[in-house]
């Protein structure tokens, strides 16, 4: 089938590619673009390893037609940490919280938590409960660590990045 | 990867240029969030030739309440997400907000539209499945590339599950679908819009977009609830799923009930309106007996299938403990 | 540690540098930055794309195989069938039982039979829709029992009908043992089956170079054994094969032995001269499988008044599926793995492995003792309950303490059982809050015992089980050589925190290289919990080595006796002049200079006296075991059945923690993992239903979810093992064992109800309480914590 020209918003700056329109935006991503941090792992959205954001949202790369996606801001898990406020650490404080508390075991579901993770983050804008991040995070499959520390992970880089907020989380 | 048919993909911006798209293109399918189409057609449970993408829409992505505060109207292309966090729904219809919010994952909520929820496609064990799965199963069934059913064995009626959970909220709740077609829009209540067909369950016609799912705002006082029971407390759909709303009296859980709707979801295609609730009205809401007279009624007149992958005899019993325990929880909530 | 120089007065000892802290993993923000290439992130030129046919048939002979029409298409490179590959092969050198795809017979739904490389997936797909295969259906069993009655032999190259593999081991006069017993617990269990659920889908890539060397890239957790079996397949030396494990995205057991596309891509590779890959689908990983049995077991066990174990016997029917894969370890370890951590005189199991039309078992975390662990925890929450004794005191009666002997003849070094149940006593609050738990409300306990490796290899030989190599730079790094898969478990991590500790570096100045056959020393893999112990071992020995050259030629510059150099913090320093230092990559410089290139081997092998010397006596023993133990809080609710898990407190002895959060994630995640199998995880065949699988798709095959987990609570207890490195013990598997045993015994301690078979779901669980309070209204038992029937509806 003819591949037709997309030109795609991705992690803030416009790639153009060409690929099959019956092409999610996952194999676009991880097989025209080599962005390979977008993980397939059962590819019909069950499991949450190919979590983007679109317009800011976390949603599931494997079901998104990558045409569909034009015109959208797409951000991938590589475009995490980008912002010049996070450039001296050279990651996002989730990246760094998930690796203080060793929250990623294989690490082959984290870059779609920490897709979901940032969202939620973002739009709370303060400190967040472990039980806000469960339900955040629910769409996201891991089997390696319990959640546990995740759970902490994401808890704790809020707290950093929000500190003037400790009290709302008490 | 599991592999798409090849299709092609038109992205209109407007419903006229959905219209217009859908009669050009006889077999073209709409997609709104992708969230159901995709896993079916991954399934290769359809091959079609074209996909009617609604993303850029813009009209189908409102709330509005008419100036006459008598109809909320939801764009067809409002996330689940959108819905379930909306104040005016939250507010008005707060059965519905939770519904929206429990549908499979925060994911899929990014993604899934109401329209697309309402308009799910029906499910069942032995269709949403790979179609070499069908294939080994014996060549697919009446929904596939077969020709027998697999649950009612010597049947020749579909009764894949409608598992939609905002459908029997947005029934409970006296609520119509908006269509628009080549032949102009229709309103339907929507407890019609469903027939007992799990090949085609719905009476949209072809070439037609849902537009809009409009909500009167009822002047009574009223409570309504909605129950789901899953194995999974995400990601999964329904098992049990039980819509309920009761007019009431006074604005109080200890006021006579004047009205009551129940209706449930994932029995067959269609969702199914429980009758008979006459003989509990005039009871208080918050009186015992007015609970378990529901509970009974569901009981008695829904009988799950097993369509869904889950034990039906159970699934049976637990419509009756989740009627009561939702009217017990209306009742406490005051 | 090791310390050679014999200068008295001993300096003071110097301070552990990097062990038992917590590390950020020396790989971790990679794979969170998302710029890691597992195996399907490998990008090659030219690279075609692998799809395997598989049978629709559970059981059904081939006739004839047509691939003219798929070899035709457009886009198609090449095709191959059984015949290519038709050499037998098998994890267990005496079990060769498979082919990489099905030469003469299908036997499950889902076996391959031919393969087929291709411009792209959907040309493969196409060729594959291509092929015309003509069947002869067989009648299909799917009960190993009935199996095993049957006349049709499921296994192509099986002898012995549909037996795949049967122990009989008794130690002891048991019969005698439970005729004396004042009270003998009989229970009939069923573990229904499971599988691992990596989020990774298998995947592999081969290709060939026109000097002859094949390179095969795979999500393996054993690449040593996947090369030998890459050879003898392919017929080809194994020194023109390379493999590759490329950074793997979970695995549980699941990789842990060759699968057929491994041996497709490769042979695909060498027909085709272009790369090839072959990425499973979500469901091909189901058909691959090999996970935990399903098993029948009946147990009876005998008790003393006072609660002792008098004696144990089990009888066990495993359901094998089509082919051995680990299946005659999983036979032994059904039985071997049971016999600590409680003491008794006699013992007796007789495990039966079948074959039977489904996709194989094998080993997942907690190879073949999860299983009977849940019967005998289970059964000793009975006789506590039938003896009126506290479930922690019962265990402790029967605790066999440090350096004991099995009944079995196994040697048990360190044993920090009992610690692990005063953690877990302690941590849940168990004699606070038991007794004054609401009907529906329960705690549970349960304990373990597991392996840190076998004491044989899987094929006999006399070279080490684990083998590290160590280089340093004048820079101030050191370079790890390892052929350990670090499967997400961390074991990369561990070896750089031993070469950290004793060389005084950072983890970022270590950079270990692991798991590829050309560059690595020969290891055998990650499975039964070996990796800590056997590669630890043999990482200090070469990292200590090391570390005594370093430290004499800075002695010899200080002129001090060597005993007192150590080397920390990236600086080598005087002991009693602690402020007397210089920078490590300077004491590297030194050493260099006065020995040339700096590089070192160590190697591990297991003792061979710690076990019985009876046949089979080699199979479940280990140079040290680990011991765990578990309390559950359930909330169960009686009117749907619905069990409700809070939380789980898991104690651990690991010997010593060499990493501290690697430790808690591995007894979180198997605590979890546990909990799933527990609860709501099924892997079936739907019999009814020519055997297609009960929902191979990460929708029906339910993992628990963040909302669904319970809060996780871990407890590190530190035993510490002279056989292990610096007393260190395996953490991976232990910790699941009492998972499932741990929540049986909180639904009993809930609501009164045992539930013996798994999954514990709410149709099983409603039933159990419904019986009960029949039996309650009949006058026939007394109402479970006293509460009215009434009251329990809204309990």
């Amino acid at each position: 089938m003819a591949e037709t020209l997309l030109s795609l918003h991705i992690n803030g700056e416009l790639a153009h590619v060409a690929a099959p329109p019956h092409w999610s935006l996952l194999e676009v991503l991880r097989y025209r673009l080599d962005l390979i941090g977008s993980k397939q792992g059962c590819d019909k959205g069950d499991c949450g390893a190919c979590t983007v954001q679109i317009d800011g949202e976390p949603v599931l790369a494997c079901l998104t037609l990558a045409c569909a996606a034009q015109g959208r801001a797409i951000r991938t898990v590589e475009g995490l940490g980008w912002e010049p406020q996070f450039r001296a650490a050279g990651c996002h404080p989730l990246q760094d919280a998930f690796d203080r508390y060793d929250a990623a075991q294989c690490g082959f579901c984290t870059p779609g938590i920490l897709m979901s993770a940032e969202s939620l983050l973002r739009k709370r804008g303060r400190a967040v409960t472990p039980l806000e991040v469960r339900e955040a995070l629910a769409g996201n499959l891991c089997r390696c660590t319990g959640y546990t520390k995740i759970v902490d992970a994401v808890v704790d880089a809020s707290e950093r990045m929000f500190a003037e907020d400790h009290d709302i989380h008490g | 990867m599991l592999r798409l048919p090849q299709f092609g993909v038109l992205m209109p911006e407007d419903i006229a240029g959905v219209v217009e798209a859908l009669r050009a293109n006889p077999g073209a399918r709409i997609i709104a969030g992708g969230t159901d189409i995709l896993p079916n057609l991954k399934h290769w449970l359809d091959e079609p030739p074209m996909l009617v993408s609604l993303a850029r829409v813009r009209e189908l992505r409102t709330i509005t309440l008419d100036s006459d505060s008598t109809t909320v109207r939801i764009g067809a292309g409002m996330t689940l997400r959108e819905v379930s966090e909306h104040a005016e729904i939250r507010s008005r219809f707060p059965s519905l907000a939770h519904a929206a919010g429990l549908v499979a994952s925060p994911l899929i909520r990014n993604m899934g539209t109401l329209g697309g929820n309402v308009n799910l496609d029906t499910r069942c064990r032995y269709v949403n499945q790979s179609q070499f799965w069908r294939q080994a199963l014996g060549g697919g069934c009446l929904k596939s590339e077969g020709k027998v059913c697999w649950v009612v064995p010597g049947g020749q009626n579909c009764v894949a599950a409608m598992s939609s959970d905002c459908v029997p909220v947005l029934i409970s709740l006296g609520a119509t679908i908006v269509m628009v077609g080549p032949d102009g829009e229709r309103e339907l209540a929507l407890d019609k819009y469903f027939k007992a067909d799990g090949l085609a369950h719905t009476n949209r016609n072809a070439g037609e977009l849902t537009t809009e799912l409009r909500l009167p705002v009822g002047q009574a006082p009223r409570r309504a609830a909605y129950a789901k029971w899953t194995v999974r407390k995400s990601i999964d759909f329904p098992l049990v799923s039980v819509a309920l709303c009761f007019e009431l009296e006074r604005d109080e859980v200890d006021a006579p009930v004047r009205a009551a709707t129940v209706v449930v979801g994932v029995l067959g295609a269609k969702p199914r309106v429980v009758s008979g609730l006459e003989s509990a009205l005039g009871k208080p809401l918050s009186d015992p007996s007015f609970a378990r007279m529901v509970a009974d009624a569901v009981h008695k007149q829904c009988k799950p299938l097993e369509n869904v992958p889950f034990e039906a005899p159970y699934r049976r019993q637990m419509l009756g403990v989740y009627t009561r325990r939702a009217i017990e929880g209306l009742v406490a909530a005051g | 540690m090791a310390d050679h120089d014999p200068t008295p007065p001993a300096p003071p000892a110097p301070p552990a540098w990097q062990l038992g802290k917590s590390h950020r993993k020396v790989d971790a923000m990679e794979r969170m930055r998302g710029i890691t290439r597992y195996t399907d992130d490998l990008k090659l030129p030219g690279l075609l794309h692998c799809k395997i046919l598989r049978s629709p048939h559970p059981h059904a002979n081939i006739l004839s195989i047509d691939t003219s029409k798929a070899e035709a298409l457009p886009g198609v490179h090449g095709v191959i069938t059984g015949k290519d590959l038709s050499i037998p092969y098998g994890i267990i050198p005496w079990t060769p039982d498979e082919t990489a795809l099905a030469v003469e017979k299908v036997c499950h739904v889902g076996d391959g039979l031919a393969a087929v490389a291709a411009v792209d997936e959907d040309t493969a797909l196409r060729a594959l829709a291509a092929i015309e295969v003509v069947y002869e259906p067989l009648q299909a069993y799917y009960d190993p029992e009935q199996a095993l009655a049957a006349e049709v032999a499921i296994n192509p190259f099986n002898k012995r009908g549909n037996l795949s593999k049967d122990v009989v081991l008794e130690f002891g006069d048991v019969e005698q043992s439970l005729a004396d017993a004042p009270l003998v617990i009989e229970g009939e269990y069923f573990f229904e089956g499971t599988t691992h659920g990596a989020i990774e889908p298998h995947c592999a890539v081969a290709k060939l170079e026109p000097n002859g060397l094949l390179t095969v890239w795979s999500a393996t957790q054993v690449s040593h054994y996947l090369h030998r079996e890459l050879a003898k397949v392919l017929e080809r030396p194994a020194h023109t094969i390379r493999v590759i494990q490329p950074p793997l995205g979970g695995a549980f057991g699941g990789k842990s032995e060759p699968f057929d596309l491994e041996f497709c891509v490769a042979k695909l590779a060498m027909l085709t001269g272009r790369p090839v890959k072959c990425l499973y689908t979500r469901e091909e990983v189901f058909y691959a499988h090999r996970g935990r049995h399903p098993m029948k077991m009946r147990h009876r066990t005998g008790f003393t008044r006072e609660g002792k174990i008098t004696g144990v016997s089990a009888r066990t029917f495993i359901d094998g599926g089509a082919y051995s894969s680990f299946g005659l370890v999983t036979t032994y370890y059904s039985g071997q793995l049971l016999c600590s951590p409680y003491v008794f005189p006699a013992y007796r199991f007789h495990s039966t492995r079948a074959y039977t039309n489904k996709p194989a078992c094998g080993p997942k975390r907690g190879h073949g003792s999860v299983q009977p662990r849940f019967a005998i925890e289970v059964q000793l929450d009975k006789a506590a309950v039938a003896l009126g004794l506290d479930p922690f005191e019962l265990r402790r009666r029967n605790d066999m303490g440090s350096n004991t002997t099995t009944v079995n003849g196994f040697e048990v070094g360190s044993n920090g059982f009992l610690e692990c149940l005063d953690r877990v006593e302690s941590g849940s609050q168990w004699r606070e809050r038991r007794a004054s738990l609401g009907f529906g409300h329960g705690l549970g306990l349960a304990g373990s015992t597991y392996i840190c490796g076998t004491n044989y290899p899987i094929y006999p030989n006399d070279m080490p089980q684990g083998a590290v190599q160590i280089t340093l730079d004048r820079s101030g790094r050191a370079r790890v050589f390892s052929g350990a898969n670090d499967i997400g478990q961390g074991s990369n991590t561990m070896l750089a925190v031993i070469v950290a500790e004793e060389l005084g570096l950072h983890l970022d100045d270590v950079r270990v290289v692991s798991a590829d056959t050309d560059l690595c020393p020969v290891d055998l893999g990650a499975y039964s919990s070996r990796i800590t112990l056997m590669v630890g071992n043999a990482c200090m020995q070469a990292a200590q080595k090391l570390r005594g050259k370093v430290r004499e030629s800075v002695a010899k510059r200080w002129e001090i006796p060597a005993a007192r150099v150590t080397l920390i913090d990236r600086k080598a320093m005087d002991l009693e002049d602690p402020a007397r230092s210089i920078a490590l990559d300077k004491a590297f410089q030194w050493a260099e200079a006065d020995h040339g290139l700096l590089g070192e081997v160590g190697s591990y092998n297991t003792p061979k006296d710690r076990h019985g010397s009876y046949r089979g006596g080699t199979i479940g023993a280990s140079p040290a075991y680990s011991f765990t133990a578990h309390v559950a809080e359930v909330e169960v609710d009686p009117e749907t059945g619905v069990v409700d898990v809070k939380h789980i407190w898991v104690a651990h002895d690991c010997g010593r923690a060499l990493s501290k959060l690697i430790v808690e994630g591995q007894m979180e995640g198997s605590a979890y993992m546990g909990f799933g199998e527990a609860i709501m995880e099924r892997h079936a065949v739907d019999p009814r239903h020519n055997g297609v699988h009960c929902g191979p798709s990460l929708l029906d095959y339910r993992m628990p979810t963040f909302l669904d987990t319970p809060d996780i609570h871990a407890l590190i207890v530190e035993a510490p093992d002279p056989q292990g490195p610096y007393g260190a013990k395996e953490a991976g598997e232990g910790p699941l064992h009492p998972s499932i045993p741990a929540i049986a015994n909180a639904i009993y301690d809930a609501v009164g109800v045992r539930i013996d078979a798994l999954p514990f779901s709410p149709p099983k669980v409603l039933a159990a309480i419904q019986d009960r309070a029949r039996l309650e209204q009949a006058g026939e038992l007394a109402p479970f914590k006293s509460a009215g029937l009434g009251e329990r509806r809204n309990a």
